[in-house]
This record gives structure tokens, C-alpha cells and sequence, in this order.
């Protein structure tokens, strides 16, 4: 179902934070786009700890077991004793190991990143406005036709610049 | 910096790039040639074998090494800037860390041909790689040398995801300013980012934890690389300073090559007011103090080397008094003496002996890796083996290359990426507010 939705473009970071407020407040589901990453956005959205800390912690001890194991599976195939070091010596396979902890702890996050932040996007969606990366914040509210005339006054009290009809 | 809009931030990067100027495509055209022979003497050696190459017993790793030792080094300090700095929240950091991360990676590509290149047979490098076969044959993972090809493939891949991670925003911006078939290129690369707010809040996690795992490659790589040297039993390469040793080297290098990368970067493209004196001046302060860790660890080798007597005391007064003397004077000359110049406020807060010195510190370090691969082997235990190494002119063409290489990636990556980081300048930038407290 196409549900409609209004964007209100905002110059001032003071203004935004006062209209995520009151949209917080009116339980009203928002997006906010920035042209760069600022705290306040995300306390006043108060958004909780990113998936990614689990995502990297597991791909790292992943890449930990992934180097051993194949260090150790290769030296088990012939049992060679190389300068009198032990079949499986623990010191050079921590090097392995290691290097594997951090070669999977930063490309399974990196795709996770690709998953959880949606993107590649085929194109860019029509409420989407050049000016959010420039130096202009965007708040995307999805809402019904109804609710249409609240939503536009609250955005223009908070400070809005345009508040503009989206559909999509 | 600290007063610029968020839209002056914007067009102060981005003016830059794009159009070509006929100087600049002079420069890489240069460049380009220089790849060029270089490939040519390639190609030349791959036909003829590694005999055109100096390298022969007893020397039998010559400016290959070197080069690869030297380039690997190169590309430490702008994972140290961008990873290691970000973790200590140095403001200074912010208007250089995208260009020596971009540093980073194009050395680390450099380094990495030239593993290849003296392989001879390049065609047989795929014998490195830990893949089943029916003579159930392995790669040894307790030589060094397959520690080399997991590091610096995980350096090479952790320092491209790290950088591309920190362009996406960057790039979007460049699309939301350009026109044409240039907006669909940068929107291919942004992945069409749009700055919403759950997306820049897994980008930042993401981003922290990136920087944090890139950090300990810092130290782990360039010290797996000096265990190539150390894990053997020549005189004069096996000694348990080299991973410190190197380290402390390639941060030295690395910072000294930003200097030299920057310094006309800012000028040519008018950054002086994003990529500060102050920004330079740490560098400079920084390399004062990795010149000082490299003089300790002269200092150390040649006294433990003295103290241990016999072999280890002879190949080390050879370095100083034999064939390679000149080069040994020339490493300690630069690496030691020259960054004390950085003393004098007058001379770090200049760009030109910024510059001079930086460059000076590359050239110092370059003959550091040649003194310690081709002057240990060439002095060893066996005074009957004793031999000297000359580079051919063929190793020199290659070596032309791999400088044309780096030089003509970074002034691509200069042209058509932005190569100061637009999200985390306009971090820095006062908030744009309608009501200004006092």
C-alpha cells in the first residue's frame, strides 16, 4: 500500500532536534537524514547500541577459529617436525590466527553494514532531497492524508524551511 | 576549518576535483610512462628470467625486497593517522586521514607486486595459497613468508574496506553536486547513501570497530614483515629488535611521505584553511620522535653487536667501513640527524623544509632497508661468500615503476575522489544553530 508522507527540510540543527521532539512525543514514524553523523540526531531519536558491536565481535572469533583450524589441519596432513619445533606450535599460529580475527572481524561487518544500512540502493528514493548531504537536515514523517495538517504545523512551528508532500 | 559552514566545507573539497588541468595531465602522464617501463622491464625479466635481475648468491634479495620492505612501511603511518588517531579522538587528524589512507592503500598495492615480480615464475604464485590438492600439499604456516601473504593481504583488504567505508558518505556528497553521467558514476560508488539517521549510526559503529581491529595491524604486519629478516640465522638480520625496529621505521617513512604527499596537495589545491599548519607541524613533531626510536635501535644493534663479538661485531663494522659504507652514512645522516632540524620552529612551521626533510627522511629510510637486506647477507659468516650486490638497470626500471605507480594512483585518487573527508570535517565545523548560546 503507498502510504503517503511529508519531508520538512530544516536549516538549523536546533530546529530538527525540537521537531524529532515533538514527533517522539506524537509517536509519529520519522526518518531524519544528516549531513553528517551528530550525537544530538541520535539522542534525541534514542536509538540503541548498533547491531554491528555483535556482528564484529562474532566475525572476529569466527576469523580465530577459521585460522587455526586451517594452520592446524595443514600441519596434521604430514606431521613434520620443521627446527625442532612441536607438530603444532602454538607461537606462529597465533600469528595466523590473529591476522584471520582481523581479516573476518572487518569484511563480515562490512557486509553486515551493507545489510543493516540498506544500501546499494538501485536509486535514490523521490523523497530524498541533494541538499541532506550538502548542509540541510531532512525529516521524513510517514503519516496519512490526515494526519497531513498536524504533522505540516508541527514541523513549521518547530522551524522548518519546506515541509513537501511525498508519496512512497 | 574551525569556522566554515557545513556548504563551505562542501565546495572547498569538492572545487578541486573534476576537470584536468595541462599541468596535471602532464604529471600523470608521466606517471603513466613511468608504469610503463617499469611493466616493460617486467615483462623483459618474465621472458628472460630472474638472471637480469642483481640478485645472486650469496645476496639473494636485492631491491625487490627492499622496495617491498620500503612500500609496506610507507603505508603504516596513514593507518596510524586515520585508525590509531581516530581512536585517541586527535582533532589534527581529521583533513589528512582520507589522503593517507588512500597513501596507505596504493602502497600496499605497490608492495604487493613485488612479492610477484621476484617470484621470476609469477605464474606459480598461486603455490602460496593453502588449496586442496591431490598430493595434498600445504603452504608451511610457520614460515614467515606465508605469515607475509595472510598480513599483507588482510592489511590490504581491512585498509580498503576501512577507506571506502569512510568515502560512502563523501561520495554521495560529490553526487548531490554533480550533474550527469558524473552524478550516476558517484552514485554507483556512494551505493546511493542517503544520510538517514539508522544508516549513520551503524556507520559509525561500524566505522569505530573498523579503526579499532585496523590498529593492531599497524604493529602486526610490518613486524611479520621483519620477521622475513629475522626468523633466519643471518648476522646482522637475526636479532629480536627487528619488529620494534621496523615498526618504528615505518611510521617513520609513512609520516615523512605524507609531508611530502600533502604539502603540495594543500598548496595546489588551496587547503590551508582545512589542512593547517598546526595539522603539519604535529607530523613534523612526530617524526622527531620516530627518529629518536631509530636512533636508539641503531644505537642498540651496533652495540649488541659489539658486545656479542665475532660474526655479528664484523658485519656491522662492514657496514659502516666496507662497500656499502656510503649508504650506511647517507641512512643515518637522514633517518637520525636531518629530523632534528624539526627543532627549529621556523623549519616545521615552513612548507618547503617541512618538505626538504620529509623527503630527505624517504630517501634516509629507503637506504636503511638496503644497508640491512643486501649489506647482512653480503658480510655473513663465510668470508669465501663474501660478494657485493649492484642493482641492474632492469631493477631500476621496475623500481621507476612501482614510484610511478604510487604517484600516478594517489594523483587520481587527488582528482576525482575527495580527498579530504568531507563528513568528518563538517563533525568538526560549529553546528549550524538558529539560537546561539552565549
Amino acid at each position: 500500500m503507498q502510504q503517503s508522507g511529508l519531508v520538512g527540510v530544516f536549516e538549523y540543527l536546533d530546529d530538527l532536534l525540537a521537531a524529532l521532539e515533538a514527533l517522539k512525543r506524537g509517536k509519529s514514524d520519522f526518518t531524519v537524514f544528516a549531513p553528517v553523523a551528530l550525537h544530538e540526531i541520535k539522542e534525541a531519536i534514542g536509538m540503541k547500541t548498533s547491531r554491528m558491536r555483535l556482528v564484529t565481535l562474532l566475525a572476529a572469533l569466527s576469523g580465530i577459529t577459521f585460522g587455526l583450524s586451517l594452520a592446524v589441519f595443514t600441519v596434521e596432513q604430514w606431521h613434520f617436525v620443521v627446527s625442532g619445533k612441536p607438530v603444532v606450535p602454538w607461537i606462529p599460529f597465533v600469528i595466523v590466527a590473529f591476522e584471520f580475527c582481523i581479516l573476518f572481524g572487518v569484511v563480515i561487518p562490512f557486509v553486515g553494514l551493507l545489510i543493516i544500512g540498506r544500501i546499494p540502493r538501485l536509486r535514490l528514493p523521490s523523497y530524498y532531497d541533494p541538499r541532506f548531504s550538502n548542509d540541510r537536515f531532512g525529516v521524513l514523517v510517514r503519516c496519512g492524508e490526515g494526519e497531513h495538517e498536524e504533522i505540516v504545523k508541527l514541523l513549521k512551528e518547530a522551524g522548518a524551511e519546506e515541509v513537501n508532500e511525498v508519496q512512497g | 576549518m574551525n569556522e566554515m559552514s557545513y556548504n563551505e566545507v562542501t565546495r572547498a573539497i569538492i572545487r578541486p576535483m573534476g576537470s584536468a588541468g595541462t599541468f596535471y595531465k602532464c604529471v600523470v602522464a608521466f606517471w603513466f610512462l613511468g608504469i610503463v617501463v617499469g611493466g616493460s622491464c617486467w615483462g623483459y625479466q618474465i621472458s628472460q628470467g630472474l638472471g637480469v635481475a642483481g640478485v645472486k648468491n650469496p645476496i639473494a634479495w636485492g631491491t625487490y625486497l627492499i622496495n617491498f620492505v620500503f612500500w609496506v612501511g610507507i603505508a603504516h603511518s596513514g593507518t596510524l593517522i586515520s585508525a590509531i588517531l581516530y581512536l585517541f579522538r586527535a582533532k589534527w587528524r581529521t583533513a589528512i586521514s582520507r589522503a593517507a589512507e588512500a597513501m596507505t592503500i596504493f602502497a600496499v598495492m605497490t608492495a604487493g607486486l613485488f612479492p610477484l615480480i621476484h617470484l621470476g615464475r609469477v605464474w606459480l604464485v598461486y603455490w602460496i595459497l593453502p588449496y586442496p590438492n591431490q598430493r595434498n600439499l600445504w603452504p608451511d604456516f610457520q614460515s614467515p613468508l606465508v605469515f607475509d601473504v595472510i598480513a599483507i593481504s588482510t592489511y590490504l583488504t581491512v585498509s580498503t574496506l576501512f577507506w571506502y567505508t569512510g568515502l560512502i558518505p563523501d561520495l554521495a556528497a560529490v553526487r548531490d553536486q554533480s550533474t550527469g553521467w558524473r552524478r550516476k558514476i558517484y552514485g554507483i560508488l556512494s551505493l546511493n547513501w542517503m544520510g538517514a539517521h539508522y544508516q549513520w549510526h551503524h556507520y559509525g559503529s561500524a566505522y569505530l570497530f573498523f579503526a579499532a581491529l585496523a590498529t593492531p595491524l599497524v604493529i602486526s604486519v610490518h613486524s611479520v614483515v621483519s620477521w622475513d629478516f629475522a626468523l633466519s640465522i643471518m648476522p646482522g638480520w637475526h636479532s629480536t629488535i627487528f619488529a620494534p625496529y621496523f615498526v618504528a621505521g615505518a611510521i617513520h617513512s609513512g609520516l615523512a611521505m605524507v609531508l611530502v604527499l600533502l604539502i603540495p596537495l594543500r598548496t595546489l589545491y588551496r587547503f590551508e584553511n582545512i589542512i593547517s599548519m598546526n595539522t603539519l607541524e604535529n607530523i613534523a613533531k612526530t617524526i622527531i620522535f620516530t627518529g629518536f626510536i631509530m636512533s636508539y635501535s641503531y644505537g642498540t644493534e651496533h652495540f649488541i653487536a659489539w658486545y656479542s663479538g665475532g660474526v655479528e661485531q664484523d658485519s656491522f663494522m662492514w657496514r659502516m667501513t666496507g662497500h656499502y659504507a656510503w649508504e650506511f652514512w647517507v641512512m643515518l645522516f637522514c633517518n637520525s640527524i636531518v629530523p632534528l632540524f624539526y627543532f627549529f620552529k621556523k623549519l616545521r612551521t615552513n612548507v618547503y623544509s617541512l618538505f626538504v626533510i620529509g623527503l630527505l627522511v624517504d630517501i634516509g629510510m629507503w637506504y636503511e632497508r638496503f644497508v640491512i637486506i643486501a649489506g647482512a647477507p653480503a658480510h655473513a659468516h663465510d668470508p669465501f661468500m663474501w660478494r657485493v650486490y649492484s642493482p641492474t638497470i632492469i631493477e631500476y626500471g621496475i623500481m621507476f615503476g612501482s614510484f610511478s605507480l604510487f604517484f600516478f594512483l594517489f594523483f587520481l585518487f587527488a582528482k576525482y575522489l575527495p580527498a579530504v573527508s568531507i563528513a568528518e570535517v563538517k563533525e568538526e565545523a560549529p553546528r549550524p544553530l538558529r539560537r546561539r548560546t552565549a
